[in-house]
């Protein structure tokens, strides 16, 4: 809808809404940017400032919730104003996630640089983490655009985060088995892997709340898992 | 039916009981409905809304044949009560409005006593059989119109005398008294505080166990909160017709989208 509502204050309360959501885009994109980079380059700086920045992505969402509130209690909104705010609720939630995930990579770039590094670990890791923040990226671009065929295409681009992980998987458990040293960084190389996996997941669902705020309702159809971890993760 | 209020029951058993069809309307030279195709159904609350001279209310008008009225109106296309044109000329319009009963705007009760402005249409339609019979049939719409316990002790006070949105409960009770099928609300309570308004939309959600309800309303959320079926009028059309819950949610065309959104008047 592109007409101005009559009341323009109500177009107001709507576009800070979502400038907000963007804002808070911005900084997990980073977040996750930076955290897999500190891990690559082993800068204990630059993951302690992933982890300090985390606070400020949990306020904007809070500014947001509080922003929403206002929306529903004092707008009423309706119809694709009703699905804007829902969406940007939910989109929300699912970039507080997303940064929590990156200060958790932070976290464990900390202990891992003392540990002894594992062959082309971080690399696969931070290429991971590139792909995963694309698909954030234009699941955001897509919300802005309202632009369902670039959702689309962000839903489907999951399946290659899946597989990516599950060749991780596969990297470590052979490093772990050649090597028994290997068992303590790989483990928490294996959490981070999946945590990057899970913003994948999120991302999706960013792109799912486009399709809906577009056409009202949810994609239904399932998309296909591809899990050949054997673990059922 | 995508309602997933708990409070509220489907529309499962809900019957057609109006339909029209091809129904226009002229005032003189203007046209004022365009085409009408609708449905309505029994036990469900049906909402019309739309800006000011969009047609929703000369469509309602029409339903109990008001327009007979107004001199200059004409209507053509077929409206059917239980399958039956009402504008059959051999269908007797006074007849009409007992089966299908009118609340207004403003309250309008008589300047007679609650007891005798709800007895009134019983007793012109001779549908009592002695004092007894009459006696009960006020009680009952009274009970109907949530307004008995508030008024059992004064009946003979004069209804003029009650609060507005008593006042317009008690039109409700008079309008039920000859035992109608269908309820036309035009507007009810656009005269009403928010206290008087609950208590008129609480007794709309109780009336559609018995009644087809057919509201026209400005207020989007008051049609949202009473009705199961929302039909949007725009420039003497009907525009958009559905379940109400998909209406307000995701609307089909984009004029309703643009109105209950709040983007054009």
């Amino acid at each position: 809808m592109n007409t101005a509502h009559i009341v323009s204050s109500f177009d107001r309360d709507l576009e800070t809404a979502q400038a907000l959501v963007m804002r808070m885009g911005g900084l997990v994109e980073v977040a996750l940017l930076d955290a897999a980079e500190a891990l690559d380059t082993r800068d204990e700086d630059l993951a302690a400032r992933v982890r300090a920045g985390d606070a400020a992505i949990d306020a904007l969402e809070d500014q947001i919730n509080t922003q929403c509130a206002l929306l529903l209690a004092l707008r009423g909104p309706t119809a694709g104003d009703l699905r804007t705010v829902l969406t940007v609720m939910k989109i929300a939630a699912a970039l507080e996630r997303a940064g929590d995930y990156a200060k958790n990579l932070a976290k464990r770039t900390a202990i891992l640089s003392r540990m002894t590094p594992v062959a082309g670990a971080s690399g696969s890791i931070r290429r991971l983490a590139k792909a995963v923040v694309q698909m954030l990226t234009d699941a955001l671009d897509a919300y802005i655009r309202r632009d369902v065929k670039l959702a689309e295409d962000v839903r489907a681009r999951d399946r290659e985060i899946d597989q990516m992980y599950n060749s991780i998987f596969r990297e470590f458990l052979t490093h772990m088995m050649e090597d028994p040293r290997n068992i303590g960084p790989c483990m928490h190389l294996h959490f981070i892997a999946k945590n990057i996996e899970r913003v994948g997941d999120h991302a999706t669902s960013v792109a799912e709340q486009v399709i809906y705020l577009v056409t009202g309702a949810l994609p239904g159809d399932e998309r296909p898992k591809v899990d050949s971890t054997g673990t059922g993760t | 039916m995508d309602d997933m209020r708990t409070t509220a029951p489907g529309l499962q058993a809900a019957t057609l009981k109006i339909a029209a069809r091809g129904v226009q309307v002229h005032y003189g030279a203007t046209h004022a409905l365009k085409d009408v195709n609708v449905d309505i159904l029994d036990r469900a609350v049906t909402a019309f809304i739309g800006p000011s001279g969009c047609g929703k209310s000369t469509f309602l008008r029409c339903l109990n044949r008001m327009n007979d009225t107004v001199a200059s109106a004409r209507v053509s296309g077929q409206i059917l009560l239980d399958g039956e044109d009402i504008y059959d000329p051999r269908v007797d319009p006074v007849q009409l409005r007992a089966r299908v009963g009118m609340v207004f705007q403003k309250p309008n009760p008589f300047p007679k006593s609650i007891y005798d402005n709800v007895a009134y249409g019983p007793k012109i339609h001779g549908l009592a059989r002695g004092r007894a019979d009459l006696d009960a049939i006020v009680e009952a719409s009274l009970r109907k119109a949530a307004l008995w316990t508030e008024v059992k002790d004064r009946l003979d006070a004069p209804g003029t005398g009650l609060s507005g949105g008593q006042q317009q409960r008690l039109c409700i009770a008079r309008a039920i008294a000859t035992g109608p099928e269908v309820l036309l609300m035009d507007e009810p309570c656009s005269a009403l505080d928010p206290i008087a308004t609950a208590q008129v939309e609480e007794l709309i959600d109780e009336l559609r166990a018995g009644f087809s309800v057919v509201i026209v309303t400005h207020s989007m959320q008051q049609a949202a909160r009473v009705s199961q079926k929302t039909a949007f009028f725009h420039l003497g059309s009907l525009v958009e017709y559905g379940d109400t819950a998909n209406v307000f949610t995701n609307p089909v065309d984009p004029r309703t989208e643009a109105y209950i959104t709040g983007r054009i008047g």
